[in-house]
């Protein structure tokens, strides 16, 4: 069997489903490439730790810039913050699952759309 | 879509409920659609200059989750001859209140973070307000840094006190700059500044100390201090020079003069 053949038999849930592991991973990927740019003190991993104002000036500026457009608009995707702060995409992408390693914010995936938002409702 | 502007100070006494509600009256008496929110929630001061002991709801209950904000707003068209709409959001002064509010968590404060950035999309975007004035509480707490996030424009009160001048500094450096908010100041209290030549000697001179543009240089007035806070300048005094300085910064900040 050709591999055209072969692949025009794959069902499309399939190929969504690898494309979708794919960016899961590449979203692992640019955290990776941040801590290593930044190194790991910056970054150490909290458990729900509120998105207050004192945290976001204790923040390093490039991740306070982030972290700001989320508290404006309460959620947003990587793409909806890169044309608030006019960074690139992959790096506003980067930055916003780092402030989910840190805990200030929450990530949740609808279909393909990856949404960041800081926990406002859940107590404590 | 319409502004919002935050009236801070690095001490307290430094004339911010004065400026915030002189400022207010006079965005409504250029026919603007303003609403003037008192965020001092430790030191209430607006329910008692405006002469309002009772509220359906207070700016605290909006904060804490339990209340609409169109419940909270108190239209002062009735009380105050302005051309435009003229609301206020009050802080509860009770004892009880200021103690409740002095002992809330970090979460609380992120969500009432949230509450006050909200305010852009109902009140500027959806009730079409032109101005919503937050009249802060001093210093860096939480309330006060809460009302800078939320602000377009930051006005500081500052005076001459070397501490205030010192404290004011800090400030702007540490705190409005991270931010990247838009920030002017209004000198107050200033002695004997009435030679034109001294006047813009002084500009200069905040411009070199502070380096963010200065909207209002205001003299010590005495009848600012005989008013007891009875008067509102803008309104009940429409030729004195304080109400002229007022309107001035006012214009400013309408015409988007501050950068």
């Amino acid at each position: 069997m050709t591999r055209e053949r072969l692949l025009s038999k794959k069902p499309l849930h399939i190929l969504e489903k690898i494309k979708e592991n794919l960016e899961r991973l590449n979203d692992k990927m640019e955290v990776m490439i941040e801590l290593q740019k930044h190194g790991h003190k910056e970054f150490q991993p909290l458990p729900d730790t509120p998105l207050d104002v004192m945290t976001l000036l204790s923040m390093p500026d490039h991740l306070r810039k982030t972290a700001m457009t989320i508290c404006r608009y309460g959620r947003a995707t990587a793409n909806e913050v890169a044309q608030q702060t006019s960074r690139a995409r992959a790096v506003e992408s980067a930055y916003l699952n780092q402030l989910v390693i840190m805990g200030y914010l929450k990530k949740e995936r609808i279909g393909r759309k990856a949404y960041f938002y800081a926990d406002r409702d859940s107590s404590g | 879509m319409g502004k919002i502007v935050a009236v801070h100070s690095y001490k307290g006494g430094t004339g911010k409920t004065l400026l915030s509600v002189n400022l207010a009256a006079s965005f409504a008496k250029r026919g603007k659609k303003v609403c003037l929110f008192d965020l001092d929630f430790r030191a209430p001061s607006l329910f008692s200059i405006l002469k309002i002991e009772n509220a359906q709801c207070w700016l605290n209950d909006y904060l804490n989750g339990s209340c609409d904000i169109n419940k909270v707003l108190i239209d002062l068209g009735g009380r105050l001859q302005v051309n435009g709409n003229f609301f206020a959001a009050l802080a509860n002064p009770s004892t009880e209140a200021i103690r409740d509010m002095s002992g809330k968590d970090r979460k609380w404060e992120m969500r009432a973070l949230g509450r006050l950035l909200s305010l852009r999309n109902t009140l500027l975007k959806e009730q079409k307000f032109d101005y919503l004035v937050l009249d802060t509480s001093p210093g860096l707490q939480y309330s006060s840094i809460n009302s800078i996030v939320t602000a377009d424009l930051v006005l500081v009160a500052t005076t001459g006190d070397r501490s205030d001048v010192n404290g004011t500094r800090r400030m702007l450096g540490e705190l409005y700059n991270l931010f990247e908010k838009k920030t002017g100041l209004v000198l107050n209290k200033v002695i004997d500044p009435i030679s034109k030549s001294k006047r813009a000697d002084m500009y200069t001179k905040v411009k070199d100390t502070y380096q963010v543009p200065m909207l209002g240089l205001v003299p010590c007035f005495c009848e600012i201090l005989r008013a007891e806070g009875n008067f509102i300048f803008v309104q009940d005094k429409p030729n004195h020079p304080f109400t002229k300085i007022v309107d001035e910064i006012a214009r400013k900040i309408d015409a988007n003069e501050v950068n």
